[in-house]
């Protein structure tokens, strides 16, 4: 009997980055144009599932995803016991980048949600010639935050269950049950103080404000994806960012929050086929 | 507006999940809507209690400031942007929250839940 495995195949690689090793856990699905995908803040790659096993995407792309240091199954690195977990824009970037070079991804898209999106942005800015095409999702420039990031890394709480209860806030109504509560679930696993130290970078760096300017959009096309029901990056928050970036694009989805992909997959599925085919139009 | 905290009351006794969540809570929640106050006392994730205000000799423990348009709409099966979940409606400027909002976050996912009972009891 051959095993109804889904598509999604999983494996571990250790890559140098500026701060050390990081022992990371990537998965991969599909044949075709190569697509690098990030997770938001206090989550990992499981997001991404719906379209790493969807028939048709994988048919024309070949999805790569990879939990950060400290999220999923990617370890934090050694004597993490004795540190603050803080996020910073040059360990995001440069995380990005060494796993982008260690799986020999030449000129992949790259698309990201939430922080992810962020630093989409940020790399288009930073390193144009790297990727050939950015998908930013519920991303702007700068989103400060509308609650404590403290409350997620308390010793007489569970920051886990705090921090699903808040990003439900995101959720559309319109998203199914089932997925819902997946998305959730892996947010209340998020290790201690991981999601605060995701926030911080999120609500705390504004090292985009003014400089959307600089990017450039015939190196690398940009397409924003935004969901009506996002608190967090709200619609005016993502089309205020597109029209800073010239020749940037962006799409409302009128149904879906602040993870599309995770929360109501089927309704995110045109918009991101759309959004992909757009940054794909160069070839 | 009495009989629809009522109603959750009853509505969150009939959920089992629900009182294993909450079953550590014991704060007074106050909803203040225009005009009308009221305080609805959790124990043990049960609301025993649900007394009229205004009152200043009661104390709770955090606030729920919003008015009655903005409920309703919260209250919809399928609410709009902005008013599917109380955060929305304070970023909306639709509802305030008060007082200690660390006990409301501590067991957020229970006080959310409650709050959105009556999308059930109400349709």
């Amino acid at each position: 009997m051959t095993p109804a495995f889904e598509p999604i195949l999983g494996r571990y690689l250790t890559v140098e980055t500026k701060g050390g090793p990081r022992r990371i856990h990537v998965e991969s699905a599909g044949g075709g144009r190569d697509v690098l995908l990030l997770h938001t803040a206090g989550a990992d790659t499981r997001q991404w599932r719906h379209v790493m096993t969807d028939q048709g995407l994988r048919e024309d792309y070949r999805f790569w995803a990879f939990d950060m240091p400290w999220h999923g199954k990617s370890l934090p690195p050694e004597g993490w016991h004795e540190q603050e977990y803080l996020l910073t824009t040059e360990a995001y970037v440069d995380t990005v980048l060494a796993v982008s070079d260690a799986l020999g991804l030449d000129r992949p898209i790259l698309a990201g949600c939430s922080m992810g999106g962020r630093i989409a942005l940020q790399i288009a800015r930073l390193h144009p010639g790297h990727f050939a095409g950015f998908v930013a999702i519920e991303a702007s420039d700068f989103q400060p935050a509308w609650y404590d990031i403290d409350w997620f890394d308390r010793p007489d709480a569970h920051g886990g269950q705090m921090g699903a209860a808040l990003v439900s806030a995101n959720i559309s109504p319109h998203a199914p049950e089932a997925e819902r509560w997946a998305t959730l679930w892996s947010f209340m696993q998020s290790g201690p103080g991981v999601f605060r130290g995701d926030l911080s970078f999120y609500t705390r760096d504004d090292s985009l404000v003014g400089r959307l300017g600089e990017i450039d959009t015939k190196a690398a096309p940009i397409h924003i994806l935004v969901g009506a029901y996002d608190l967090t990056c709200t619609p005016e928050d993502a089309e205020r960012t597109a029209e800073a970036i010239p020749g940037a694009t962006s799409t409302v989805m009128p149904e879906l929050g602040h993870f599309p992909m995770s929360e109501h997959p089927i309704a995110f599925r045109p918009y991101f086929a759309d959004a992909l085919a757009r940054v794909s139009a160069d070839g | 507006m009495r009989d629809i905290w009522e109603g959750v009351a009853e509505a969150l006794d009939r959920r089992p999940h629900l009182l294993r969540l909450g079953r550590l809570v014991q704060d007074t929640l106050l909803v203040r809507v225009e005009d009308g106050e009221w305080f609805l006392h959790f124990r043990d994730g049960r609301i025993k209690r649900i007394t009229d205000g205004p009152s200043r000799r009661t104390p709770w423990t955090f606030g729920l400031v919003t008015d009655r348009a903005a409920l309703d709409a919260f209250w919809r099966p399928q609410p709009e942007p902005g008013f599917h979940d109380i955060f929305g409606l304070a970023k909306l400027g639709r509802a305030r929250i008060e007082g200690d909002i660390l006990a409301m976050v501590r067991n957020l996912r229970f006080h959310k839940d409650v709050l959105a009972l009556p999308r059930e009891t109400l349709s």
